[in-house]
């Protein structure tokens, strides 16, 4: 199917659900190794313990910011891949530190749907959210469905 | 292991004291980095590491069935590019810097063998209640010379 028929097949409104993650030491450990980010902010229980970070104690590790942005990317690219969408932006904010413990869900909904001079472009709000509820990360995402791949 | 191996410095604290503070921070000025070759392996390793099992970025045979025509990197390699084109004394690495958000842009894809290079500049800085924050701007082009993903983000700085 062309990407075009694909686009024409996506509703604003649809809700992507992503998979749960569990932050664990493990979890932290292989983020780390796979960014090369080995701030003591995700490694160093005693100095979080004691570091006041201009005001905010966090008081235990936690998790890389970015290992949000990298679920959201998953979370997209595995719903566009096989739809023939090419994940093209993503912003994203921080609003909570996610813990040891915690449970993160991932989470996009369509939220436009764009033509262009060339192309079909789809709108994306993303949310991750924890055990409570409550947002960790939010953000938004635009993905093209296009042919061929740029390059 | 870290995907990059054992040449990699993790130990952040190690040349702490060579690395730009926020005061030192030129907006505008060029952070030393050095080109990186992305094997197959690295890029898988990277992949299993954050979790991404899509085939494209596994399975030859499928990744060749489709618009991609082969094994690609996910787009999120950039992570790892941050800290792998950049040096030990960047100040990125300053233990306590607090990412604060990000907005990346996906062009070309990255492929296996690909070398990439980055061009990273803080954009600006400023300071917001008690916090001195940082904005940086990385743009990362591979051997031909096309732009694979722009990127730009804030980080709270140590004090």
């Amino acid at each position: 199917m062309s990407a075009q028929a694909e686009f024409d097949k996506i509703a604003v409104g649809e809700v992507i659900n992503g998979r749960s993650f569990t932050v664990t030491t493990e979890t932290i450990q292989d983020f780390g190794d796979a960014s090369l980010d080995y701030n003591p902010l995700h490694f160093d229980p005693d100095w979080m313990q004691k570091n006041d970070f201009g005001g905010t104690q966090f008081g235990t590790v936690i998790m890389h910011g970015m290992q949000n942005f990298s679920l959201i990317t998953r979370t997209l690219t595995d719903w566009l891949v096989p739809r023939g969408g090419y994940h093209r932006r993503l912003e994203t904010r921080w609003i909570k530190p996610v813990k040891l413990g915690d449970t993160i869900m991932p989470e996009a909904t369509i939220s436009r749907k764009n033509l262009t001079d060339g192309g079909n472009w789809a709108q994306f709000d993303v949310v991750v959210k924890n055990q409570d509820g409550e947002p960790v990360a939010t953000g938004q995402a635009l993905a093209e469905f296009r042919d061929t791949i740029p390059g | 292991m870290n995907v990059m191996g054992e040449e990699f410095e993790t130990d952040f604290w190690k040349e702490v004291s060579d690395r730009a503070t926020w005061d030192m921070i030129v907006p505008g000025d060029l952070r030393e980095t050095r080109p990186v070759t992305l094997t197959k392996q690295i890029i898988q390793d990277f992949a299993r590491k954050v979790g991404e099992d899509n085939p494209l970025y596994f399975d030859e045979a499928y990744a060749k069935s489709t618009a991609y025509g082969g094994i690609v990197a996910p787009p999120s390699i950039h992570l790892l590019l941050m800290f792998a084109c950049t040096t030990s004394r960047d100040w990125m690495r300053s233990p306590g810097t607090i990412n604060a958000g990000q907005n990346w842009f996906y062009n070309v894809p990255i492929r296996p063998g690909d070398t990439i290079e980055m061009r990273g500049t803080a954009l600006d800085k400023f300071i917001k209640k008690d916090r001195l924050f940082a904005v940086h701007e990385n743009l990362f082009t591979n051997q031909h010379g096309q732009v694979v993903c722009t990127g730009r983000g804030q980080t709270i700085r140590p004090v």
